[in-house]
């Protein structure tokens, strides 16, 4: 039987289930009379959870990290506070049982935290919380299952993994997580990540229907759980274990390097992100930026459009989590078939040719306005960059400018802080504008070409329609001629060419760009090490003999030969 | 009592790191330091009370101190937060 969750952490984990329950805190509320005894008891508890989250603190300095380790004792400095303490004494003083003043104090300041609006304070809610449940662990005497006591292999079953559970981990013991909720970017997944267990989470129902000593293969690559598997799934499943670490260790080589061909030319390696938060998976791949930010999260599923300040707020969390390092966010991309419920679009009887992208925001300024405002509030926060999709022509690009100039007048008289020299910059799509790449470059302060988009709209090809799929190719010479031309005409400017489509990290096509001159290289996070590894093992002089041979091809069937031929 | 004006001036206000910073300072003497923003008091010793209040950058707060070090205090609290919180 196979189970399908989100695919959190990396690896293959094969071992036997042991499944972690949250103790019971249910307790009856009551009035107390010595108020004195039970203030002692909530001290007792307080001073029992701080011994015990600082020997789990401790634990996970070791084994993880400094920064893992700091959500515990941030627990220990919430409860420690002398006022906090206080308004439970109160409670007490006043009949109330310490469980009761226990919760109902931690959750008023949990309450507080999330109606700030802060998004940093919000999140510290969640710590509240455990802290609570940690100190009422300790009134009732129920303290969580001691994880560092399981035997080797084990499979960790649960409803959320908690810091605290990740404390008692052992690296090599515990072969993988398993849970019932949880995220991409959620507590869960970060410690699974951090500790490189193989992770599949919000499988459901994984608690009930997994049970105590059952055999799992944990595919925390693709989000697969496998229970019961055959001797010939566990088979592959070591072979497929054995290729991941010999992979990772080759990429771990790659962590902390400059991105830079074997010859010594350094290029740019960014990563592309569809929310705010993804912007911390891809730090944690050693991206050196964001080469593209998609916007559209923000208006789709939505009964709304959002506002300028929910904007700002998106904007401004991914330029701090990238802590000064270039984020390059689109402006709004819909149309195609991205339809947008909020903004009542029309049906049009060829969408891709039609009212979409850039046209769309131009002739509705009142929701570009919006978009661009928000975009130039967060500038203060880091280096954004502006990008303009689905340009064909010169005045879409200064039209976009003007509006910015517009705006920067409004915030001089608001008083309100941007960055005056904001790079914009258009997404080199259509091929309208690798025609006009000469003109467009005198214009834009960056290119950065989709590839994906380029190459359908170059070849006339849907690559959603099977019987035309065999032309939408990359390696297509026109699509290449292409691409040579926008990365040369950018070159020439002085501006910095990026590449933001698949093909960016693209093992057999990455000897081309370097040939070609690309500066700026934006790949999926998981891409990263992979492409920086590829740059590596090319020289310029290797790279362009390469190249020249294969422009001279004059089909795409001939071309992947030949770069598949000489892929390193 | 010391009492002083000071606007924050870090992007992202009180946040978990700043508080308590800021109330390890206020520890450092022996004076009653209260935070005022819009008439209500928010006792300068409370990480918890003081991120509650979710002051962002660009408000105005008073910086309130009572006590054998009360000069000290006020200034170091209110020289804190012009500096940025260390943020």
């Amino acid at each position: 039987m196979e189970l399908k969750g989100t695919a959190a952490s990396a690896g293959i984990g094969i071992g036997r289930v042991t499944v972690v329950e949250e103790p019971d805190l249910s307790y009856t509320s009551r009035t107390v009379e010595d108020t004195a005894a039970e203030n002692e008891r909530l001290n007792a508890a307080i001073s029992g959870y701080i011994a015990y989250t600082n020997a789990q603190a401790d634990t996970m300095r070791e084994q993880v990290g400094e920064k893992e380790a700091e959500i515990l004792t941030g627990h220990i400095v919430m409860i420690s506070d002398p006022f906090m303490q206080g308004e439970m004494t109160k409670l007490i003083e006043g009949g109330t049982c310490a469980e009761d003043a226990l919760v109902q104090i931690c959750e008023m300041f949990a309450t507080m935290f999330e109606s700030t609006g802060d998004e940093l304070t919000m999140q510290r809610a969640t710590d509240v919380r455990d802290v609570k449940t940690g100190v009422l662990a300790e009134l009732l005497n129920k303290r969580p299952v001691d994880i560092g006591g399981l035997p080797q292999d084990t499979i960790i079953v649960t409803h959320d993994l908690t810091p605290s559970m990740t404390a008692g981990i052992r690296p090599g013991v515990i072969a993988g997580v398993v849970t019932e909720t949880g995220g991409l970017t959620s507590h869960s997944a970060i410690l699974a990540r951090a500790m490189e267990l193989p992770a599949v989470l919000s499988v459901p129902a994984a608690c009930t229907s997994l049970k105590d000593g059952d055999l799992l293969i944990v595919d925390g690559s693709n989000g697969i759980v496998t229970v019961e598997p055959d001797e010939a799934a566990i088979a592959a499943a070591r072979e497929a274990q054995a290729a991941y670490a010999a992979e990772k260790a080759e990429l771990a080589k790659f962590v902390g390097c400059r991105s830079v061909t074997a010859d010594g030319v350094v290029i740019e390696l960014f990563a592309n992100i569809g929310k705010p938060e993804d912007a911390t998976q891809a730090m944690e791949k050693d991206a050196e930026g964001i080469g593209l930010f998609r916007t559209e999260f923000l208006f789709m599923d939505k009964p709304t459009v959002p506002t300028e300040d929910e904007q700002f707020e998106a904007y401004k969390k991914a330029a701090l989590i990238c802590k000064g390092k270039p984020v390059i966010i689109r402006t709004l991309d819909i149309g195609g078939d991205k339809d947008v419920p909020s903004l009542g679009m029309e049906p049009e009887e060829n969408p891709f040719l039609g009212f979409r992208a850039i046209r769309y925001c131009l002739a509705r300024e009142d929701l570009y306005r919006t978009q661009l405002r928000a975009l130039l509030r967060a500038s203060a926060f880091g280096d954004i960059r502006i990008m303009v999709p689905l340009v064909t022509c010169v005045d879409e690009l200064t039209a976009v400018k003007d509006l910015l100039k517009r705006y920067m007048i409004e915030f001089d008289q608001e008083g309100i802080a941007y960055n005056p020299d904001i790079m914009v910059g258009i997404m080199v799509e259509t091929p309208a504008s690798a025609i006009m790449a000469d003109a467009l470059a005198a214009e834009a302060d960056f290119f950065s070409i989709g590839t994906n988009d380029l190459t359908g709209y170059t070849m006339c090809a849907d690559r959603g329609n099977e019987k035309v799929r065999y032309l939408y190719s990359t390696y297509n010479p026109a699509v290449l001629r292409s691409i040579k031309r926008v990365i040369e005409e950018g070159n020439k400017a002085g501006i910095l060419v990026g590449m933001c489509g698949e093909a960016a990290a693209d093992p057999l096509l990455i000897p081309l760009w370097i040939s070609f001159g690309l500066g700026e290289y934006s790949v999926s996070a998981t891409s990263v090490l992979a492409t920086r590894k590829q740059v590596s093992l090319w020289t310029k002089e290797d790279a362009d003999a390469l190249a020249s041979k294969v422009m001279q091809l004059n089909t795409a069937a001939e071309i992947y030969e030949v770069l598949k031929e000489a892929a390193r | 009592m010391f009492s002083e004006k000071v606007t924050l001036v870090n992007p992202q206000g009180f946040h978990m790191r700043p508080a308590s910073l800021l109330v390890g300072e206020v520890a450092k003497y022996d004076a009653v330091v209260t935070i005022v923003r819009n008439g209500n008091e928010i006792p300068g010793n409370s990480l918890m009370a003081i991120m509650a209040a979710g002051i962002k950058c660009g408000e105005e707060i008073e910086i309130r101190a009572e006590g054998a070090q009360e000069n000290e205090a006020g200034r170091a609290v209110v020289d804190f937060i012009a500096a940025g919180m260390g943020d």
